[in-house]
């Protein structure tokens, strides 16, 4: 996985109020955008989305499956929620490597990632780094 | 508290937390990430890296008395080393920018996580958008 344009491991979720119920309580965000229907229908979403940190969790997975440990402990990521994800909605991470700089025994990862929902739309698109030890994956 | 007395600099919030397995359980049950556990090298099992951030805007969260329907724009993270279940971390936000284009108020927040031994373990930079007409959430809402 450190060669220009290969492609990192796809994640695919459907998205359930269930789970943002979940997540609002594991986070702390209860923003009624997310928990409360009726709040919900009255904006211009029209029900209620899932939290944009509950749709990143995912560009995350993908990053630590491709890149194990070396995500947490020297990652970085640089995203724009670009549109929401509604309960009920199938998510997918898509994700390649754009460029791989090596110096001092440290190869310096940079991927293109994104979220892409069921209708095409793009939920999620950014940038992602992670720095390797060479010769490792 | 009025958002547009809040200056760039000031501290907005400032929370310490334990990881512990129930917390991170919960996470990575809300996530569905069913990847199983990352371990360090001492074998300990680690923190999902989005647990960490996520509990960065737990607290920005509830100081600020983000209303409904606010929006988050933009997200970065740095993450300069794993956390594992059962470490304690203390966050801190501080205001980087505030300000209103249109029919909002952009809200700009710099989060650093220690942990306990007061090494840098992430940050982050959050940008989200109040509808300009709204002030914070009533306490208890």
């Amino acid at each position: 996985m450190t060669q220009k344009g290969d492609p990192l491991p796809t994640i695919e979720k459907v998205v359930t109020q269930d789970q943002i119920e979940k997540y609002a309580h594991a986070s702390g965000d209860f923003n009624p955008i997310h928990v409360d229907h009726e709040f919900a229908e009255s904006t211009q979403f029209g029900g209620t989305i899932a939290h944009g940190m509950m749709v990143a969790a995912t560009i995350s997975e993908m990053m630590a499956a491709a890149f194990g440990r070396n995500w947490p402990e020297s990652g970085s990521m640089k995203i724009r929620f670009r549109s929401p994800v509604k309960p009920g909605q199938r998510i997918t991470t898509q994700g390649s490597v754009r460029r791989v700089d090596a110096a001092d025994g440290i190869s310096r990862i940079s991927c293109t990632v994104s979220v892409v929902k069921d209708d095409g739309e793009t939920a999620i698109a950014g940038q992602a780094e992670v720095r390797l030890p060479a010769g490792s994956k | 508290m009025e958002y547009g007395e809040l200056e760039a600099g000031q501290i907005v919030s400032r929370h310490s937390y334990c990881l512990d397995p129930t917390l991170v359980s919960d996470y990575v049950d809300a996530v569905q990430d069913d990847s199983g556990p990352l371990l360090d090298a001492g074998g300990l099992e680690l923190v999902p890296a989005m647990a960490v951030a996520a509990l960065s805007m737990r607290g920005v969260v509830e100081d600020l008395r983000i209303p409904g329907g606010t929006l988050h724009a933009g997200q970065e993270f740095e993450f300069s080393g794993a956390v594992a279940v059962g470490d304690s971390v203390d966050c801190v936000a501080t205001l980087a920018q505030n300000s209103v284009r249109g029919d909002w108020r952009f809200l700009v927040v710099d989060c650093k996580v220690f942990r306990e031994n007061d090494a840098e373990v992430m940050k982050g930079k959050s940008t989200i958008m109040i509808p300009a007409g709204l002030g914070p959430r009533e306490v208890g809402q």
